[in-house]
Formats: C-alpha cells, sequence, structure tokens
C-alpha cells in the first residue's frame, strides 16, 4: 500500500488550501465565533459552490463520488484554519446517513439541500447516561398504524441549534446478543410536533442542543436504515466521521507546531532566542514526530476504507487512539511553549488545543478505541503487506 | 515476475537453505549480530546463490531487485529466523567504496567483501569523540608512501572477529574540525594493531577497543582525497540509517509477546493476554508501530518516486529503536522471575542441555540490555532529533 493522490486530489488541496489562507483568517473566525449563529453563513454557501459539499457523495446524488480520501483531503485543512461551519454533522453524519440508508421520498427531499447547502442536519444518537457507548439507548421508538412515535431524550447533539433535521437513534427491540441490536434510526424535521430543544454554546466556539422528543409521531418513510439494525447503516458512517476529526486534528496539530517554531525563534528571553534551547528544540521535535506518525496512520486508514481492506476497522481503531495522544501531547506543549500567550482567549493556540480536546474524546476516547484494537486484532491477524 | 512469484521462490529457497543450527542462531539473536560462526556460513551460502548484496549495483555483484523485491527479501528473510548478515562490510563499506573508491580498491575489496573472504569492522567512535565524532584525535601522519597510524578506536562491533577495519583519522589539524579528516582502509594484522574485548551488560562481546601504535598503511588504502574523509564518511552514515527496516523487527517482536502472552499466566490465573492493564499497553504500543509501518511506506513510496526520505529516515531510527524498547520491555513483565537465569551456553546453537524455564523467555533479558544500545549507536535519539530540529523545523 502507498498513497499516490491523483491531479484531482492534489488540485482538491491546493484549492481548499488557497482559499481558505486568503479567506478565512483568525480574526473573521473569532468575530463569527462571537454571532448568534456561531459560523458564518456566506462562507457555508461558497463551501457549497467550490463544490466542497458534494465532494463526497455518489455521482448519483448529484455529487463527485469522492470517498474517505478527499474527506480527509479537505477536513485536514478545515482543522488547520479551525473552520467552524457544520461539514462534518451536516455532510459527513448526516448527508452521509440520508445518502446511505434514507427512504426514496426523504433523500429526494433533503438530500439536494444537504449537498447545496440549503439544509443543515444533525446526528442525534447520544443520551445521557453512557455518552461513551452509542449503542446505549433509552429513547423508544413505537410502531404506529402508520409509523412510530418517539419518546425521550438525546444529549449533546452537535449543531442542533443549526439543524433543519435530525437522524434520532431510538430502541425498537431488545438488547440482542449485539448491544447495537434493537436500534433504529429516524429522520425527523425539526418542526415535528413534540420536538423540544435547549441550545448551549461548546468550549470550541460551536452550538449544540439537548433534544427532548415527547410523543414524536413520524411516517413509516422516516426510517433510515434497516428496522433493529440502524448500526449496520451508521457503522460506516462514524467510520468516515473519525477520518474527518482526525484529519482535523493533523490539520490543527500542523498549524500548532508551525505557529510553536516561529514563536520559539521570535521569543527572546536570557538574551537570545528559546528555540536555541536544547530542551525546546527537542520538545518541538518530538511534537513533529507525533504528528508525522499520525500523518501516515490517517492516509493508509482513509485508503484502506476507500479500497475495502480487511483491516481498515482495525486501522480507524488505531487512528483515533493516536490521535487522542498525539493531539494532547502536541496541544499540551504548543501552550507550554507559548508560555502565557498560550492561555488566552486573544491568541489562536488555545482555540486549536480545545478544539483537539473536543476531538480527542468524541466518538470514543484513545481508551475506547485502544481496547476495540485489541478486540479487532485479535480476530484478525495483518498480513505483512 | 510479480512481487507474491518472487516471495513464493524467497521463500523455497529459504527453506532449502536454512540449516537448522542457522535458524538456531537466528532465533536465538539477542541483538543485532547473531552467532559468528552459523553468520559467515549463511553468508556463504547466499554468496554461492548470488544473493548476499541485494543493494549492490548489479555490475559489482548485486541481483539487479526492485525497491520492493529487496525489500521482500529482507523480510521473508528475518521472518524465516535467518542470521542477519554482517552489515559493515556489505552495507556501510560496500556501497561507499563503490561511490567513492578508485578501481583497483574496488577490484580487490569488493569481491573479497563478497566472499566472505574480508570481514570489515567500523573505526568511527574514540573514547573522546562519540556524538561528536569531528572531535577525533587518532592521527595519521604521512611518512613517505605510507601513513603511520595512533590512537585509539573504541565500540568496534565484532573487531576480535575481523580481519580489516576502516577507519577516520586526523590527517590535519587546520580549518574545522572537519576538515582535517582522511578515510582510511587498515589490515588488522598490521604491527601495532591491537584489540581490547569490552564486555557487555548481557556477559557477551560484542564490541572492542582497538589500539593503533606506529601502524604502518599504505597511502594507497586512502578513500577520498587527503581530508576529504568527512564527506566520505557522511555519505555511509546516510547507510547506516536508511538501511534498517523496522516494521520487520517490530512483527517478530510483536508475533513473540503474542506467543509469551497466549502461553504465560499472570497474577490471579489468567493468561497475560487476558490482563486488561496489560493488554492496553500492548496496543499502545502497536499502534505506534503500525504508524511506523504506515511511515515507512510513505518513505519507500517517496524513494521510488524518485525522491529521498529527507530527515524522516531521522524520524525512522528514532521511533524505530524506541518502539523496539518498548516492546523488550512487555516481554520482561511476562517472562519475570525467568528472565533472570543468566544461561549463556543455552543461547549457542548446537546446545544440547535443558534450558530452565519456558524456551520462550530464554532471550528476554539479554535482548532488553542489550536493545538499550539501539537509541546510542548509529547516530544517538538526540543527534537524530537534533538533526530533525536543524533540517526539517529550521531551529
Amino acid at each position: 500500500m502507498f498513497i499516490e493522490y491523483s491531479e484531482e486530489q492534489n488540485m482538491l488541496r491546493d484549492s481548499a488550501e488557497r482559499y481558505l489562507r486568503d479567506n478565512y483568517s483568525f480574526e473573521s473566525r473569532q468575530a463569527a465565533v462571537k454571532q448568534a449563529r456561531g459560523f458564518d453563513a456566506d462562507q457555508w454557501q461558497t463551501f457549497a459552490e467550490l463544490g466542497w459539499l458534494a465532494m463526497t457523495f455518489k455521482e448519483e446524488s448529484d455529487g463527485f463520488g469522492g470517498g474517505a480520501l478527499e474527506t480527509m483531503i479537505l477536513c485536514e485543512q478545515f482543522g488547520k484554519y479551525l473552520v467552524l461551519e457544520p461539514y462534518l454533522e451536516s455532510v459527513v453524519l448526516v448527508g452521509g446517513l440520508v445518502e446511505a440508508g434514507a427512504q426514496p421520498e426523504i433523500k429526494q427531499r433533503y438530500l439536494s439541500g444537504l449537498i447545496a447547502g440549503e439544509r443543515q442536519g444533525a446526528f442525534a444518537y447520544l443520551e445521557e447516561g453512557a455518552v461513551a457507548d452509542p449503542t446505549y439507548v433509552q429513547t423508544t421508538a413505537e410502531s404506529s398504524a402508520d409509523g412510530f412515535v418517539l419518546n425521550g431524550k438525546k444529549t449533546v447533539v452537535l449543531n442542533g441549534p443549526e439543524a433543519d433535521c435530525f437522524i434520532v437513534s431510538a430502541r425498537t427491540g431488545a438488547v440482542g446478543q449485539d448491544s447495537s441490536q434493537g436500534i433504529s434510526l429516524f429522520f425527523i424535521h425539526k418542526d415535528t410536533p413534540g420536538l423540544s430543544f435547549t441550545q448551549y454554546k461548546t468550549y470550541d466556539g460551536r452550538s449544540a442542543s439537548e433534544l427532548q422528543l415527547e410523543n414524536v409521531a413520524v411516517s413509516d418513510q422516516a426510517l433510515v436504515g434497516e428496522l433493529h439494525n440502524g448500526f449496520a447503516t451508521a457503522t460506516p458512517v462514524f467510520s468516515r466521521a473519525m477520518v474527518a476529526v482526525c484529519a482535523e486534528a493533523v490539520g490543527a496539530m500542523d498549524a500548532l507546531l508551525a505557529a510553536t517554531v516561529d514563536y520559539t525563534k521570535q521569543r527572546k528571553q536570557f538574551g537570545q532566542s528559546i528555540s536555541g534551547f536544547q530542551v525546546l528544540r527537542h520538545r518541538m521535535v518530538d511534537m513533529f514526530m507525533e504528528i508525522e506518525l499520525t500523518r501516515s496512520l490517517l492516509m493508509a486508514t482513509a485508503w484502506k476504507l476507500d479500497n475495502h481492506a480487511a483491516d481498515a476497522e482495525l486501522c480507524v481503531a488505531a487512528l483515533k487512539a493516536k490521535v487522542g495522544k498525539a493531539g494532547r501531547y502536541v496541544s499540551h506543549n504548543a501552550v507550554q511553549l507559548h508560555g502565557g500567550i498560550g492561555t488566552t482567549d486573544e491568541f489562536s493556540v488555545g482555540h486549536y488545543f480545545k478544539r483537539l480536546a473536543v476531538i480527542g474524546v468524541m466518538f470514543g476516547s484513545r481508551d475506547s478505541h485502544l481496547s476495540r484494537y485489541s478486540q479487532l486484532s485479535t480476530q484478525l491477524s495483518v498480513e505483512p503487506s | 515476475m510479480t512481487d507474491n512469484v518472487f516471495r513464493s521462490d524467497v521463500r523455497a529457497f529459504l527453506t532449502e537453505s536454512l540449516t537448522p543450527d542457522i535458524k538456531r542462531a537466528g532465533e536465538l539473536m539477542t541483538s543485532v549480530f547473531a552467532d559468528f560462526d552459523a553468520t559467515m556460513e549463511w553468508h556463504r551460502i547466499l554468496y554461492a546463490k548470488g544473493w548476499v548484496a541485494p543493494d549492490w549495483p548489479e555490475e559489482h555483484g548485486g541481483t539487479g531487485w526492485t525497491l520492493s523485491q529487496r525489500y521482500i527479501f529482507q523480510e521473508e528473510c528475518k521472518l524465516a529466523n535467518a542470521p542477519a548478515l554482517f552489515a559493515m562490510g556489505l552495507q556501510m563499506l560496500g556501497p561507499m567504496l563503490i561511490r567513492y573508491g578508485t578501481a583497483e580498491q574496488k577490484n580487490y575489496y569488493l569481491p573479497r567483501m563478497l566472499s566472505g573472504e574480508d570481514v570489515w569492522c567500523q573505526g568511527y567512535s574514540e573514547p573522546g569523540a562519540g556524538s561528536d565524532l569531528a572531535s577525533l584525535i587518532t592521527a595519521a601522519v604521512r611518512d613517505g608512501d605510507d601513513y603511520i597510524i595512533n590512537g585509539s578506536k573504541i565500540w568496534t562491533s565484532y573487531a576480535q572477529h575481523s580481519n580489516k577495519i576502516f577507519c577516520l583519522v586526523r590527517t590535519s589539524k587546520e580549518g574545522k574540525p572537519q576538515a582535517g579528516i582522511s578515510f582510511i582502509l587498515v589490515d588488522m594484522d598490521t604491527k601495532g594493531l591491537s584489540v581490547e574485548p569490552i564486555v557487555g551488560l548481557d556477559g557477551t562481546v560484542e564490541q572492542c577497543q582497538v589500539y593503533f601504535d606506529d601502524v604502518r598503511v599504505p597511502a594507497a588504502n586512502l578513500v577520498g582525497a587527503e581530508n576529504q574523509g568527512w564527506d566520505v564518511a557522511k555519505s555511509l552514515l546516510e547507510f547506516e540509517r536508511g538501511g534498517h527496516n523496522f516494521t520487520i523487527d517490530h512483527k517478530k517482536q510483536m508475533a513473540k509477546i503474542d506467543h509469551q502472552a497466549s502461553t504465560q499466566l499472570s497474577a490471579g490465573g489468567g493468561l497475560w493476554k487476558d490482563n486488561p492493564v496489560f493488554a492496553a499497553k500492548v496496543a499502545d504500543v502497536a499502534v505506534d508501530a503500525l504508524a511506523l509501518e504506515f511511515t515507512e511506506l510513505r518513505v519507500k513510496g517517496a524513494f521510488e518516486a524518485g525522491g529521498n526520505a529527507g530527515a524522516l529516515s531521522s524520524l525512522i531510527k528514532v521511533m524505530g529503536t524506541e518502539i523496539g524498547q518498548r516492546f523488550n520491555e512487555l516481554s520482561l513483565e511476562i517472562m519475570a522471575e525467568h528472565a533472570f537465569v543468566k544461561q549463556l551456553d543455552a543461547l549457542v546453537p548446537g546446545f544440547e542441555g535443558d534450558a530452565i524455564g519456558p524456551s520462550c523467555g530464554l532471550t528476554t533479558m539479554a535482548e532488553y540490555i542489550n536493545n538499550r544500545a539501539a537509541t546510542i549507536y548509529g547516530g544517538s535519539a538526540e543527534i537524530q532529533r537534533d538533526i530533525i530540529a536543524k533540517r526539517v523545523l529550521h531551529l
């Protein structure tokens, strides 16, 4: 296995890099954070016009047919520039789930809007009792004459305040041998009676909500994926989402290392640039090595997902575990080497740090992915490539 | 030929040619060196087959294999427990002579290196010049058609088995320290040269100190021009750093730990592999090893595309050796008291007595202690970090 990027992939990276460098300054990002919406709607429209939102959808859905590699290429740049816009939530998660499993009627009505940037989505899959386990689902969906009635409460629904539509996980059957059995996914419009929200901001500058469902009636067209087996649809989407956030993390770590190298060269103490001190030089080298190891794992994982390799899921677990460790190492040391200025709201370093803190535990922390890696590696012996 | 066909050809050859004693020497390796006699026997078998120097250009005795085939060969040899050939001649001096040597030097030395008639050791470090190699003081003074060498070299691996040594010597004290260094080939039988073994922590001798007391060497043995030895040596260090594939070593270490953890009991009655604390530690190292494997593939891909590894080879050296050391620690935790037992005779191929403790733990302690040297030799982990700081981060 070795990745050679296609000309299109190189162009995508270059154009995303160039656009964001010229049009996505840290100052304008911070201004957007302070607005009620929490991101810049004009930017989102531009992302759509540049074709970024359509990039990873199939051609029959009016997308460009890209895969995990394209997700990775875009999200790496998003991470580098601390992009706030809800690409992960609307495109990777909800767009991915709708394309993979929504009924034709829903797909027809909503998918093109998601791809065109006209609609926003949010995936409500977590519950208060156990955020570490997406298969912990107490929300129920009971069969009715013409569909389902949902009751329960979902927590930390990212992008919830902006979403027109939600995908909600709910229990339709008993837990089977596998904890993910008996769970189904439902597409619900935000105006459906019985939905209520509590909205709030998150530390990384985004928005989320608590979602209450009280006798929410939906038609059987709302079912996404198979009844009782929603995770068959959700699992590959989660894997893609993990590639997305891990790519974002690599971009963010690159930005942090560059800022730290730059700062330590400029900052003078004891009559010299602090970049001359070997203890700091070696610390930055260790940051560099963590980033490069993570990048290798990221590239290989995206490639393996696109090529349906037998060990692709093992690599996803390895990648997410590695990002948990590297993200902390790099961000902690970036803050440390910047000294006091690194702890302020005014300076970008702290904001990368907060985003990496969030990514490190999102979709399962380092520890949960290490134990998943252990389980998967005993099931699978990896042949030398 | 497809890579798969090539791989099965290599496997067939290994099955046929690796005698039980040679294979046993490979299994019992506790450092980068295997038992001397078994290694040289394997060297001669590969020489007869024409496969002793796959990395050399074909006209000098190489195999003409693709990079991918060379990688497969290396991988299959290690997986089959073939002893690693001594690198000082074939991997280090050979490619350097091909690049800098005179026609006479190439014609004389390369065939003897291939056949195993000459066994080379490397005279770089000195008691006062380790990481700061350019501060070396062993002096070669011109006298007619000869140089007369005085001084001492240290950490000379397998000097006790070698008949030749290549050395960095000081030929001038003018200018920068690097500017007065020359590269010279010395016959170990020369009068005035003596070898003192250094006993390592495992109780065996791999390293030596070599003393030069008025050692007279023909000036024709100079490689490159006088005072140009530093450039020659720098290219050699690249061969030393780039020539290693850590992924195969890590896979073998991982397989050993899997075997140990699946057969040995931890406290409370369960197997080590079912101990959740231990399993998490293994996964932690395994994830880094996997990330390094893909990094090696990235570098290999860059080579194939005509680029070079740049300072990624320093990254690979640092991470490859540090990950290897973490695997050693995990083995030691499993084997525990059984790893204490010093039974050097059981580590020699052909041993027929009864070893104490499980056979999967025979090499554990020696591997653990010997591998501490991995982050010291070939440019220490700290020197490698300095290289990355300067060349990649431009600090």
